[in-house]
């Protein structure tokens, strides 16, 4: 026997609706996605498309008015000298701390690595330089480094390295001011990249170092010819954070030297602060700004494109 | 609750459907991207909006914000603050004052002109040229206030007017004077208990009290990138009979007398001086005076009362001189330290308002004047602080302020005599803005000291980027002259 069709009607309510809606996929990526995306638009995505309209442009911080100039604004810059110190500058500076980073990281990955009673406390200090603003710490380098109240010049003198009447310049003479700008900077990306390389090492089967020490590699045979190949894919993406960390940086050289002594250790990015804000003249602030651009893609897509390439076994 | 159909059911939704379970096209993603931008695009604004707001209701008291430095005599701020309050419960307006410090003023102006929402006075210290365009025209405030106190001094004129364009882009109440200041018992020991009169006896001073103290007492004129290495470049470069531009605002820097002055840092740095100079911020002067480091410095008044609440005994000590002489027959003069310029923005809500609080605080010179501890000193020569600050028997005289002895500011008295203007003997403007705010002096000056170019080369490299900056000011209509 059949039963009598019934009509039925299902009843939900608000709640399940939703779960509903969030269970699909579809729904669901572009819901957590969207923060991100709407972040990357509002504050990097959409400041590049102006700082681009802005360079080919006359356009100053004290005028609505708006014109396009073509390539002027960069024959300008070309023929500044400080900026082409500044284009120098931040080549060097970026090149010289990621080698103090990347040989100071991998001796602190395999310290962290390790295992030894209080290691979570090491680690814990080691990532408080990358855990505090960039202008905050700058402003505490920049107290140490002070020419009356230093520290250093305090310990030195009672050392009596140097005389108590006459301090050190840290920030005063070149080298010492190239040092302590890359210093900082290595100091401030250093954690991050010591993490990267110790989730790397880890990553790392033992077997296959065990092996080669059974036959008879010692440890800088096991680290060139093991450790170091395998490590070079993450190395590659540390490598890659603190290049983008330094070469975009201003705060530490603004706050340090001020691009101090003359124009010793002006980067593009406080040139171009200089320049666009302080200075009024945006369009040219812009135009400097403009060349880490295609500085910082090519190196981006080199690292990718190398980091990709690299098996890991 | 609501009857959904019945075979609406989860997991329903197609492999390649995308937001509401809808194929998504090329065309629906530019659409949806461009919406998602501009949603990004108008936060920031809708943020700040919320943030401001209509700043006069129809019905509600009219409202004031003002956006100035944190003085470098805090105790002006403690005065001010209440005191602009009162004045604006008294005029049914409310008053908000924000302090910030005087390095972060143009980037804040910066960004308030380009949101285009923000204070309704903002205090500049030095001047706001490049502002021009973006800012309320004050000639009728200028007027009003040199019928009742006299034409505004030369110097001030030249901050807030722009010759070029005839406009008034803010308006000059009031400048603090850069004297030179030394420590008496130290140049007394090199036989000039009254301290320099030239930039020759201050060099040998500076030179010997180097060598009688082994380097532990060293000259204080800076080479950095801060305000006052700016000033003291200029001050000597006066001096010795150069200049940045002329009065018409041509470009005059590659002068024999700005070599001249260039070679004299360069051997003020070397037999008076360390590279600590190079790395100074406008602080550091003040506090190698006071900590006893620095035999001679030029500043303004505010080092000295520091010392007064810190070390009365180094107080005691400092003395101050006139500005110092170059080359013969040319007159000594000084850069104004500060001068004190506000401007309007023309978004502004309350301009009128604004205006009748800058008529108020002209009318109280002697107030500001007192409260700032005679840091400030008015540009129009008959407001009520004349007398009390200049005549005889005045504050100068006989500082209110403990100085020991009391007429030790004397020396300030014809300080209007010798202070110019940023830029003098022409007009502050947006090119003369930019090459203060960009340390084209200072490093013209490092260069040399540092040895890194003759003084020749250094001042021609200046040269370049001076007439650069010129050509896209004038290109912009703002700046006169030719060369």
């Amino acid at each position: 026997m059949s039963e009598p069709a019934v009509h039925r009607t299902v009843i939900i309510d608000e709640s399940f609706r939703v779960h509903h809606l969030l269970d699909r996929e579809s729904v669901l990526g572009p819901v957590m996605l969207s923060p991100l995306l709407i972040y990357l638009v509002a504050l990097i995505g959409l400041p590049l498309v102006f700082v681009f309209i802005y360079a080919f442009s006359d356009a100053t911080t004290g005028s609505d008015s708006f014109g396009f100039v073509g390539l002027q604004t960069f024959q300008t810059t070309l023929e500044d000298p400080v900026f082409r110190i500044a284009l120098r500058n931040t080549v060097v500076f970026t090149v010289l701390a990621q080698l103090v980073v990347i040989v100071l990281a991998t001796v602190l990955g395999f310290v962290l690595s390790a295992d030894f009673r209080g290691k979570w406390f090491v680690r814990f200090l080691i990532l408080l330089p990358w855990t505090t603003p960039v202008a905050l710490s700058a402003l505490a380098w920049l107290w140490m480094l002070d020419s009356l109240f230093s520290p250093f010049n305090w310990i030195l003198g009672n050392l009596h390295v140097v005389d108590q009447g006459t301090p050190v310049a840290w920030l005063g003479q070149d080298s010492l001011a190239v040092g302590s700008v890359v210093a900082l900077q290595a100091w401030r990306t250093l954690p991050l990249a010591a993490v990267i390389l110790m989730a790397g090492l880890t990553s790392i089967p033992p077997e296959l170092s065990e092996q080669a020490e059974v036959d008879g590699a010692g440890f800088w045979r096991r680290f060139f010819d093991i450790t170091m190949p395998l490590l070079a894919p993450i190395m590659m993406v540390a490598i890659l954070f603190g290049i983008v960390a330094t070469f975009t940086d201003m705060a530490a050289v603004y706050i340090l030297t001020r691009g101090g002594p003359g124009n010793a250790t002006q980067v593009l990015g406080s040139w171009s602060f200089y320049t666009g804000i302080q200075g009024g003249s945006l369009a040219q602030g812009a135009a400097i700004g403009i060349f880490m651009f295609p500085v910082l893609l090519g190196v981006c897509i080199l690292m990718l494109r190398r980091a990709s390439q690299t098996e890991v076994v | 609750m609501k009857k959904l159909p019945a075979d609406n059911t989860p997991g329903s939704a197609k492999v390649g459907e995308g937001l509401l379970g809808r194929k998504v096209t090329r065309r629906d993603f530019v659409k949806t991207g461009s919406l998602l931008a501009l949603g990004a695009s108008s936060f920031p604004t809708i943020l700040t909006a919320c943030a401001t707001g209509s700043s006069t209701t129809k019905s509600g008291p009219k409202t004031l914000k003002i956006l100035q430095w944190s003085h470098f005599v805090p105790d002006y701020d403690k005065w001010f603050d209440p005191w602009v309050k009162q004045w604006g419960q008294d005029n049914n307006t409310t008053v908000s004052v924000d302090h910030i410090t005087y390095s972060d003023i143009p980037t804040r102006t910066a960004s308030e002109m380009n949101a285009k929402s923000g204070h309704d006075l903002i205090l500049w210290i030095v001047p706001p040229s490049q502002y021009e365009q973006s800012t309320v025209d004050m000639s009728d405030v200028v007027k009003k206030v040199e019928q009742k106190y006299g034409p505004q001094l030369n110097f001030a004129k030249l901050t807030n007017f722009n010759p070029h364009t005839n406009r008034y882009f803010g308006f000059t109440y009031s400048f603090a004077p850069d004297p030179g200041d030394y420590r008496k018992s130290l140049f007394q020991q090199v036989g000039m208990p009254d301290g320099p009169t030239t930039w020759d006896e201050m060099l040998t001073a500076v030179t010997q009290i180097k060598s009688k103290t082994k380097g532990a007492v060293r000259g204080g004129i800076g080479f950095s990138p801060e305000p006052d290495s700016n000033m003291a470049a200029r001050a000597l470069i006066w001096s010795f009979g150069g200049a940045e531009q002329d009065k018409d605002s041509n470009v005059t820097i590659n002068s024999d007398a700005v070599v001249g002055a260039v070679d004299y840092m360069a051997r003020l740095f070397k037999q008076a001086e360390t590279a600590e100079v190079f790395s100074w911020n406008a602080a550091s002067n003040n506090q190698g005076l006071v900590a006893g480091s620095l035999s001679f410095i030029l500043n303004s008044i505010s080092a000295y009362r520091t010392a007064q609440a810190s070390k009365p005994d180094v107080a005691n000590d400092i003395f101050f001189s006139k500005p110092l002489a170059g080359a013969s027959g040319v007159k000594a003069l000084a850069s104004e330290h500060v001068i004190q310029t506000y401007i309007i923005p023309k978004f502004s809500k309350n301009q009128d308002i604004a205006k009748e609080f800058l008529l108020y605080l002209v009318d109280h010179a002697s107030d500001y004047v007192y409260q700032s501890k005679l840091y400030e000193f008015p540009v129009n020569p008959k407001t009520n602080a004349q007398d009390k600050l200049y005549g005889p028997g005045g504050w100068l005289d006989s500082d209110p302020y403990k100085s020991n002895p009391s007429s030790k500011l004397q020396v300030l008295k014809d300080a209007t005599d010798w202070s110019v203007n940023v830029g003098y003997p022409g007009p502050a403007s947006p090119a003369i803005g930019e090459i203060f705010d960009k340390n084209i002096l200072p490093s013209m000056m490092a260069a040399a000291a540092r040895g890194q170019k003759t003084p020749k080369q250094a001042v021609a490299e200046a040269e370049q980027q001076i007439k650069a900056i010129f050509t896209s000011w004038r290109q912009k209509g703002l700046v006169g002259g030719s060369s």
